[in-house]
């Protein structure tokens, strides 16, 4: 992209996202909160270029990858046409899962009282006479698309519905219609075939798969206090959950939802014996405005007790440092944001995000979860699961046990391998029968760790595979049985499933 | 005499309710009828009881109507803007509410755009915006006038306004423009300088000085401070802002400036040399910092 895009006119980058309906992750990749197209544009203009992005995606379909964008909406999302487009674009979505559902009634609690005149037609058109659609009416319509997947909230509709001067007729008959639909619906499976491919319900992912960012050990910070401080005394010598925020932010929740729940954290900290050990930090988008005495009250009013464990941070000389160190999901008009994402990290004692919350509404106790992993990591020494770590490893599961199969287990076989090798060259190894006990030890230490693996994950797929699959080697070495192809076969089938599993995870919530 | 059925006696009951509203709504709607009689129904419509859809669709239709009188439509306007609060029944026409609003913004009465843009832009309204941004680039398009533009757009911080702001503020096409954009300015970080510049330039008038100072004050408290200081020691500055300035220090200084000896000597000075209302601000400030 370049750098002309910021200045390119609103409706030249719609001409652009058009274009760009035949990419998916072209498209897609508008969505970046950070995308130059944002840069200087006021928020109704993000909220049209945005919109239309999601009812272009549509065009083509939403896919496991740009789902969370359009749940990200349905979840927090307060403008109308942000929430229509979500809506209409969710049912595009090849899968109808129950796991939509609870998003869609948070979106008509979210938009009931601004159910506005929506129009899809154009870019940038606004509705002026009732000939459009509405976000309830797209909600409605993508509930009544989920059909029995959406079961699980009838009570909630049929409350919903006996509040009935909350709606408008045309609504009143689409709720009706929809109650009678779910009433005779049977039931859906939630484990079923049509789940969604990850749960949308576990939100958490690695960080660490990002490239190594810029240090900023150095970046000054000010806190409520007014007290000077660097990052790396912010971080320093413990673990430090990290929210970003700004105090104009209209949208109650997003910022002040998530600064509550800071506030909240810091409780269930206490409670948990953990002071000291984890630390809150909630950190300004808007350091210009959001000066000490500003941060405190904010804190102040949704909960926080502001300490110098539990503190409410700007970096006066600017955000960029962070932003880059982050990889923040944010865009501004000059100083002022004009749209981010929820975004909560966990970060090291070295202050480096080893957890990301990112787009939707993150629930407090799991993320005080995942500080506690990161806690004990470091008590133990062990450092975070990486995708590129799990990989080496798996590599090296699979590595150890072709070897021990292979090993030969006396001089003849020793012989018959180094007349097969000596086209290679190889004909002057030594025999080694030591080798033979240390590949069988670092196929069990490689056997443990996908184990521990699959508890970090919660995905047992792998480890059961490979446990197979090295059981087979075993009783093949024995001789009880032959089947060291099927054990090999197993074992590199579940290293790579087990492998795989945080990728899929890192995409849940980090998309770009 | 038979006895009425339940469900019967239950709809005359609510016939009976409803009575009124649909009298008061006939006259309101009846076109041959008197602007005044038709103004006076509007008070007999009790929209704040439940099952008003029906008499907010027709006042609706009132105000799109361009052949009804304007004075008609406006209380058609003003009695809906009431319903928003009061009537159970409102949400049911919040659409096309929204959707009339649009429609009306554009009319060709000032007075009904300019009250229709104004509820629009307190909803943070994206089309209202479109329009009063548009307005203040091309004067042309303009649907309001520009000080009322500002104002409007003043009710979201996110509106894209600023850069605007700033250019009335270097040419105003008035001085209620300028105002207006210097309020808008007041929550943009960015405006600290302009803010200080005006505070500290004797050619403004003490007004525009005046909401200079506020703004800076939410802005950047130390930097007010600074600038009020030397407002206070400048022996050319004018009367009125040497009384803001002594305000501003007695009201927002930190304690530590009773130690800022040239200030409070200054002071002292002022509290007998000064104009009447500058001798009772420094006497004020003297009395809360005893020397």
């Amino acid at each position: 992209m370049s750098a002309g895009v910021a200045a390119r006119s609103e409706h030249d980058i719609a001409a652009m996202i058009d274009a760009s309906a035949a990419d998916p992750d072209r498209c897609a990749d508008l969505l970046r909160e950070d995308h130059e197209i944002y840069a200087q544009r006021g928020a109704a203009a993000v909220v049209r270029l945005r919109g239309w992005i999601l009812l272009t995606l549509a065009r083509t379909g939403i896919t496991d990858r740009t789902l969370v964008h359009v749940l990200e909406e349905l979840d927090a999302g307060l403008d109308p046409y942000l929430v229509a487009a979500a809506a209409h674009a969710l049912r595009t979505y090849p899968r109808r899962s129950p796991d939509l559902a609870p998003f869609l009634m948070r979106a008509i609690e979210n938009v009931t009282a601004h159910d506005e005149p929506i129009s899809f037609e154009q870019y940038g058109e606004y509705a002026t006479a009732d000939v459009s659609t509405s976000p309830l009416q797209e909600v409605f319509e993508t509930l009544a698309w989920l059909g029995p997947a959406a079961r699980a909230i009838l009570p909630q509709l049929e409350t919903l519905r006996r509040k009935s001067h909350a709606l408008s007729k045309a609504r009143r008959r689409d709720l009706d219609r929809l109650i009678a639909n779910l009433r005779n619906a049977t039931a859906v499976d939630e484990k079923a075939c049509c789940s969604p491919p990850f749960g949308i319900r576990d939100l958490w992912s690695s960080a660490r798969g990002r490239t190594t960012p810029p240090s900023i050990g150095d970046t000054r910070l000010e806190d409520h206090d007014g007290n000077s401080l660097t990052f790396d005394d912010l971080c320093r010598g413990h673990v430090t959950i990290a929210i970003f925020f700004y105090t104009r932010c209209d949208n109650p929740l997003k910022c002040s939802l998530s600064v509550t729940k800071l506030g909240r954290l810091q409780r269930l900290i206490e409670e948990r014996g953990l002071t000291g050990q984890i630390h809150t930090a909630a950190m300004t988008y808007d350091p210009a405005f959001d000066l000490p005495d500003r941060l405190r009250r904010y804190g102040q009013l949704r909960g926080m007790r502001p300490n110098a464990e539990n503190r409410l941070l700007r970096a006066p000389d600017g955000i960029d440092p962070l932003r880059r160190h982050f990889a923040l999901g944010v865009s501004f008009i000059e100083s002022l944001v004009n749209r981010h994402r929820i975004e909560a990290y966990i970060l090291d004692a070295e202050g480096r995000p080893v957890y990301a919350f990112e787009r939707l509404r993150w629930d407090e106790q799991a993320v005080l979860d995942r500080a506690v992993e990161v806690l004990n990591r470091r008590e133990t020494g062990e450092a975070p699961t990486t995708p590129a770590r799990s990989i080496v490893s798996s590599a090296m599961t699979v590595m150890a046990s072709l070897a021990w199969a292979l090993f030969p287990k006396c001089p003849m076989c020793w012989a018959a391998y180094v007349s097969a090798f000596g086209i290679a060259g190889l004909d002057r190894l030594p025999y080694l029968p030591w080798v033979q006990p240390v590949l069988a030890a670092a196929m069990i230490i490689t056997l443990g760790t996908t184990w521990l693996r699959a508890r970090e994950t919660g995905r047992l797929e792998g480890a059961c595979l490979v446990t197979v699959g090295v059981i087979l080697i075993v009783l093949t070495r024995f001789g009880t049985l032959d089947a060291a192809g099927w054990g090999l076969a197993l074992t590199l089938l579940g290293s790579v499933i087990g492998a795989f599993a945080p990728r899929i995870a890192h995409n849940r919530a980090v998309p770009a | 005499m038979s006895k009425k059925r339940p469900a019967a006696k239950k709809s005359a009951k609510a016939a009976k309710k409803t009575a009124p509203r649909r009298q008061g709504m006939s006259v309101v709607m009846n076109k041959r009828g008197g602007v005044p009689e038709r103004l006076a129904a509007f008070t007999n419509l009790s929209l704040s009881k439940p099952g008003s859809d029906d008499a907010l669709e027709s006042l609706l239709e009132i105000l799109r109507d361009t052949e009804e009188p304007i004075d008609v439509r406006l209380r058609a306007l003003q009695t809906l803007g009431a319903a928003a609060f009061a009537s159970p029944s409102f949400p049911a026409i919040e659409r096309d509410y929204i959707a009339t609003l649009r429609q009306v913004a554009t009319d060709p009465d000032p007075e009904l755009r300019q009250q229709v843009l104004g509820i629009l832009a307190r909803e943070k309204d994206g089309f209202a915006q479109k329009k009063l941004l548009e307005g203040l680039r091309d004067p042309a398009k303009a649907l309001v006038p520009p000080e009322k533009a500002l104002q409007l757009l003043a009710y979201d911080i996110h509106a894209e306004a600023y850069p605007l702001a700033r250019e009335i503020v270097n040419h105003p096409p008035n001085a209620i423009a300028k105002r207006e954009a210097l309020r808008l300015l007041g929550a943009d970080p960015g405006a600290v300088p302009i803010f200080e510049r005006i505070l500290r330039d004797k050619t403004e008038t003490p007004e525009i000085r005046q909401v200079s100072a506020a703004a800076l004050h939410g802005l950047d408290p130390n930097r007010l401070q600074a600038q009020v200081r030397e407002i206070v020691l400048d022996p050319a500055e004018q009367d009125e802002m040497r009384e803001t300035s002594l305000t501003a220090i007695k009201q927002l200084a930190p304690a530590a400036v009773a130690q800022d000896k040239q200030l409070m000597d200054r002071v002292a000075q002022l509290s007998s040399e000064g104009s009447e209302p500058v001798k009772l601000s420094a006497r004020q400030l003297l009395g809360k910092y005893p020397r």
